[in-house]
């Protein structure tokens, strides 16, 4: 006999599929690649959701976005394997390390040469290219089936994030050098790379309220997943039904969060709740790595000029920990390019390098106290300028 | 059935996929700062028993009676003011911690011919390194007081028995984080001020890695966590800090100032085979080099205090640097912050033949 079972649905209905339940008029949503890929099924995939495949909806901003993205993804792919001297062994080896670097900050928002990041660029440009083209799709193929275009914003909101860290951030900046490299390692790197450089992330408002909206959707959608899976005995999968017809199993769930937290969302203004918590999560993400660097230099400083920061008494004495002099440092000098006494440039030459980087001015060169830093000769030695 | 087997299956794998982490039990923590804050020190039992193993001091050479015979050898520019006793037992010493399968022969040159061993000769260039890093060590164990204290540092600190120590580096790519231990004056990125236009920091994210790289390779090499010396929810500021902070920085100069001026002055009298298989630059110290994955190396057993010739001339061993001598603030005292356009001028004793400029930009 068969059963009927959530989780993994181990009935298939396969039935002839003259009537899709779509009324539309619009002839793109079943052939518009010229391919009626609607036979396909498959036994397998209908373990894990809907058995039939297709019709695959291309278009020409498909075609253009899988070509940019296959484009993108072998121009990493072949740096990568550049990087290991092409040998396939050592490309899975030291797949998690190699990576496709941003150009040095000398180049400032020129093109580099193709080895000093121009590749980067290109990459860069394939790729978003891509991804605005996947959103095309995705708002045009709601429109086509008369749908809202709730998909197509939620994913606007994570290419806007995408865009301020590789896009819009490095322009205000003037220095793609800012932006993330492409790599799997190289890219997390860049992520604690980049809260220390601005003073610790985690002072970051914006970035508490990503944090808040991120954990909030995982924690909506498990208490959604587990609503529904545990009263869909009762038909609760059926959602959309159940907004207008209110079944038991609707009844049942809503008065479960009735009896533990005292409310209840309702079978519509949850799916209103999880969007928005999800789109938050990049929103606001996109907006506090826009404010750094741009707005703000040091969140942690900040957050200390704020009343943020709480003050822990001191276990230490001011004593054991050297003389203000001895504490004294300063900024970083740019990345060399060469070692010293061996050939190649040694300082960055590039009018967009001297007039941002390398950095520091007499003024920033501080330590334990801005009246300790009295400039010296070294000083204009740790601006890196030409000697 | 297929459940059963497909759950033992799945418990197996899980089994071997914890194969990546440590054993759980042998962990040591140790708060550090004001409670609550995080920092913490973790250690391993079993890592620690392993490093304990392998960082032993060498047995004691013998002290020798008081000895004011003046010994008359020729061509000693550094141990001079050594008595004959002492001088023979700071060879033996050396021998012992540095080469002691090869013998005085490693340093000694030996007229095959004859079968003669000219101790004067400097033709030998194993002589004329060993001769400047008895200098390194007195400068060390004088000048750094503020890093190494009175525990000092011998040749054993690095040597344990091996001519060339072990954890010493080479340039290998063109922008590896070690060349901060010769020639990079600092590696603050992080602003002093809250907004852009009072911090004036144009520091990059790339040399932010730099710093960051630099940072991990001093934990690796003391086998520490970052909190040993920091407050990681503010990196830079030094009122939260642990005043380990200070000592490492002293280390860190103190390290830029032996590779600039006793290792790589030194280029020039290394063949071939003793340098940098790239880049044939000469090889240079780390933190890693005298710690050895341990916060203070050797544990801090001092054995420098034992033997006169690790000091300079009037220095009493294991004590206070005299006045003039030592300085609180090393970095202050030495140049650490080499003007970028000085060459590093050959400190090496002329007869040495080393006539190596090496520009540091």
């Amino acid at each position: 006999m068969a059963e009927y079972q959530n989780l993994f649905t181990r009935v298939q209905v396969r039935t002839t599929h003259e009537d899709w339940g779509v009324p539309n008029d619009d002839p793109s949503w079943r052939k518009a690649t010229g391919i009626d890929t609607t036979s396909g099924l498959s036994y397998l995939l209908g373990k894990i959701g809907d058995y039939q495949i297709g019709p695959l909806h291309l278009g020409w901003t498909g075609i253009c976005s899988l070509i940019l993205g296959t484009l993108a993804i072998n121009i990493m792919g072949f740096h990568f394997l550049a990087q290991v001297d092409y040998s396939p062994t050592q490309f899975i080896r030291q797949l998690p390390w190699l990576s496709l670097d941003p150009p040095a900050p000398a180049y400032g928002l020129r093109l580099a040469p193709l080895a000093q990041g121009g590749w980067w660029q290109i990459a860069g440009l394939f790729l978003t290219a891509s991804i605005l083209l996947w959103w095309v799709r995705v708002y045009n193929r709601a429109r086509a089936l008369k749908m809202g275009t709730q998909l197509a914003w939620a994913f606007a909101s994570a290419i806007w994030l995408y865009l301020v860290l590789g896009f819009i951030r490095p322009v205000l900046l003037g220095s793609w050098s800012e932006s993330v490299p492409f790599g799997i390692f190289s890219h997390l790197d860049w992520t604690a790379a980049f809260s220390i450089r601005y003073g610790n992330l985690f002072y970051n408002p914006f970035h508490m309220l990503s944090i808040a909206f991120l954990y909030g959707s995982a924690v909506l959608f498990a208490m959604h997943g587990a609503t529904i899976l545990s009263a869909s005995r009762y038909g609760a999968e059926r959602e959309i039904e159940q907004v207008t017809d209110r079944g038991t199993g609707a009844e049942r769930s809503q008065l479960f969060w009735r009896w533990t937290m005292g409310f209840n969302a309702t079978m519509e203004s949850f799916h209103r709740w999880g969007w928005w918590f999800a789109v938050l999560t990049t929103l606001t993400g996109g907006i506090g790595i826009l404010l750094t660097g741009t707005a703000v230099d040091n969140w942690y400083l900040w957050g200390q000029k704020h009343g943020m920061v709480p003050t822990y008494p001191a276990v230490w004495t001011p004593e054991s920990l050297g003389t203000p002099d001895e504490q004294k440092g300063y900024y970083q000098e740019a990345p060399p390019e060469a070692f010293p006494g061996l050939d190649g440039k040694t300082n960055l030459q590039s009018k967009a390098g001297t007039k941002r980087y390398p950095m520091g001015t007499q003024a920033a060169v501080d330590g334990h106290s801005k009246a300790n830093a009295a400039p010296t000769s070294a000083t204009s030695a740790a601006n890196g300028r030409k000697p | 059935m297929n459940r059963r087997v497909s759950g033992l299956a799945l418990a197996a794998f899980a089994l071997v996929s914890l194969g990546a982490c440590e054993f759980p039990t042998g962990r040591n923590s140790q708060e550090m700062g004001y409670r609550g804050v995080g920092m913490w020190n973790v250690s391993n039992t079993r890592i620690d028993a392993a490093k304990k193993k392998v960082n032993q001091l060498p047995p004691v050479i013998p002290a020798v009676a008081a000895d004011t015979t003046n010994a008359g050898y020729v061509n000693v520019q550094v141990l001079g003011h050594l008595n004959k006793a002492e001088f023979l037992r700071s060879m033996t010493a050396i021998t012992a911690w540095v080469a002691p399968k090869q013998g005085c022969l490693y340093c000694h040159y030996i007229d095959k011919s004859t079968g003669t061993i000219n101790y004067a000769s400097d033709s030998m260039y194993t002589k004329v390194v060993a001769r400047r890093m008895i200098q390194m060590t007195a400068k060390v164990n004088s000048e750094y007081q503020g890093h190494v204290a009175k525990t000092g540092v011998a040749c054993w600190t690095c040597h344990r028995g091996n001519a060339v120590p072990a954890n010493i580096w080479f340039f290998t790519d063109k922008y590896q984080v070690l060349r901060h231990y010769l020639d990079r004056q600092d590696f603050r990125v992080q602003s002093q001020a809250a907004l852009p236009n009072d911090a004036q920091n144009r520091s990059s994210i790339k040399q932010t890695e730099y710093a960051y790289g630099l940072m991990i390779n001093m934990s690796t090499a003391l086998g520490v966590n970052c909190t040993y010396c920091h407050n990681s929810r503010a990196w830079s500021s030094w009122e939260q800090s642990s005043p380990k902070r200070i000592v490492a920085l002293r280390g860190i100069r103190m390290v830029r100032d032996l590779n600039t001026n006793y290792l790589v002055s030194l280029t020039g009298v290394w063949p071939a085979n003793r340098l940098g298989p790239l880049h044939a630059d000469a090889p240079k110290l780390q933190c890693a080099t005298c710690h050895n994955g341990i916060y203070k190396p050797l544990y801090g057993q001092a054995m420098a205090k034992d033997y006169p010739f690790l000091y300079p001339a009037g220095m009493t061993p294991g004590a206070d640097a005299p006045t003039g001598m030592a300085s609180s603030t090393p970095a202050q005292s030495s140049t650490p912050v080499t003007p970028a356009s000085a060459p590093v001028s050959p400190a090496v004793p002329a007869q040495a033949g080393a006539s190596t400029t090496l520009s540091l930009r």
